[in-house]
C-alpha cells in the first residue's frame, strides 16, 4: 500500500499534505488508544503479578491524558488507609 | 434565563460556561468566515462569462484546500479538548446535593449536615403571580451557596430525565439505576432556570429546575428553616 501511496503522490503532488494529515491523525488515534491500554488504571495486563491495580491508586499520580489546572503533586489522599 | 428573540447562549454564571462562551464565539467566527467565503465564491461563479470546462489537473489549489481546512480543524479541536478536560477536574466540593428525577418533578436531598428532602413541582400557568415566568417557576427552589464548589449527584426513580441549567453549562442525564456526578460553581447570586432535557413522558416540558444562589449565611438559615 505504501508503494501505491508513493506512486499516486508522484503523479499528483497535491496529495502529499493530504497523506501527511491522514497519517498524523491515524497515528495519533492509534497512539492514544495504546496510551489508554498501557496506562489506564482500569486495565490489567498481568493478572498474576499485578491483579487489581485499581486498588493501588495514589493521590499524586496522574492518570488522565492531559491536565489543565490541577496540580497533582499538591493533592492529598482523602480516604482512610487500608 | 432565556429571553425573547435570544440568539446566543445565556450569560455565564460559572467559569466553565465562560470558557464555553468564548469557545462558541471562536468557532462561530470560523463558521461565519467559511460560509461567507463560500457564498462569495458561488456568487462569483454564477456571474462570470469566463469559464473553463475541461480542467483536469489543479495541484496548487488542491494543496491549499487540503492544508487550510486541516489547520482550521486543529484550531477548533485544541480548545475544545482543553475545555473537555477542564470540565472533568478534581475540585474538592464543599457540599453534596442529590437530585432524583421523577415523572414529572425533581426531588432534592441535602444530607450532608441534616436530613433535608423536598420535591420541586412546576407552578401551573393559572397559579402564576404577576412577573413570574411561565413554565419555568417551581414551588420549592434549589437554594445553594454561591462561590462554592458543589457536587451534584443525579439519578432517576423511573425513566430517563436530564438535569440541565444552561447558564452554568450543566446538563447531566438522570438514568434509573445509575448515579451521575457533576460539579456546580456559581460566581454570582441569582436565579438560574433550566428544564428537563430528556424526553420522559407527557409532562416532560413541565418539570423545570430553578437554582437560587445565595450567600452562605442565607443558605444556612434557609436549610435550618426547611428541615
Amino acid at each position: 500500500m505504501l508503494s501505491q501511496i508513493i506512486g499516486q503522490t508522484k503523479e499528483h503532488p497535491a496529495l502529499i499534505p493530504f497523506f501527511l494529515f491522514i497519517g498524523a491523525g491515524g497515528t495519533g488515534a492509534a497512539m492514544y488508544v495504546l496510551h489508554l491500554a498501557l496506562f489506564n488504571p482500569d486495565i490489567s495486563w498481568d493478572r498474576k503479578n499485578n491483579p487489581e491495580f485499581w486498588n493501588k491508586l495514589g493521590p499524586n499520580d496522574q492518570y488522565k491524558f492531559y491536565l489543565v489546572n490541577v496540580d497533582y503533586s499538591k493533592l492529598k489522599k482523602g480516604g482512610p488507609d487500608f | 434565563m432565556a429571553y425573547p428573540f435570544q440568539l446566543g447562549l445565556q450569560d455565564a454564571t460559572s467559569p466553565i460556561m465562560e470558557e464555553l462562551l468564548h469557545f462558541h464565539d471562536h468557532t462561530l467566527m470560523i463558521v461565519f468566515l467559511i460560509s461567507s467565503l463560500v457564498l462569495y465564491i458561488i456568487s462569483l461563479m454564477l456571474t462570470t462569462k469566463l469559464t473553463h470546462t475541461s480542467t483536469m489537473d489543479a495541484q496548487e489549489v488542491e494543496t491549499v484546500w487540503t492544508i487550510l481546512p486541516a489547520i482550521i480543524l486543529i484550531l477548533i479541536a485544541l480548545p475544545s479538548l482543553r475545555i473537555l478536560y477542564m470540565m472533568d477536574e478534581i475540585n474538592n466540593p464543599s457540599l453534596t446535593v442529590k437530585t432524583m428525577g421523577h415523572q414529572w418533578y425533581w426531588s432534592y436531598e441535602y444530607t450532608d449536615y441534616e436530613d433535608l428532602n423536598f420535591d420541586s413541582y412546576m407552578i401551573p400557568t393559572q397559579e402564576l403571580k404577576p412577573g413570574e415566568l411561565r413554565l419555568l417557576e417551581v414551588d420549592n427552589r434549589v437554594v445553594l451557596p454561591m462561590e462554592m464548589t458543589i457536587r451534584m449527584l443525579i439519578s432517576s426513580e423511573d425513566v430517563l430525565h436530564s438535569w440541565a441549567v444552561p447558564s452554568l453549562g450543566l446538563k447531566t442525564d438522570a438514568i434509573p439505576g445509575r448515579l451521575n456526578q457533576t460539579t456546580l460553581m456559581a460566581t454570582r447570586p441569582g436565579l438560574y432556570y433550566g428544564q428537563c432535557s430528556e424526553i420522559c413522558g407527557s409532562n416532560h416540558s413541565f418539570m423545570p429546575i430553578v437554582l437560587e444562589m445565595v450567600p452562605l449565611s442565607y443558605f444556612e438559615t434557609w436549610s435550618a428553616l426547611m428541615v
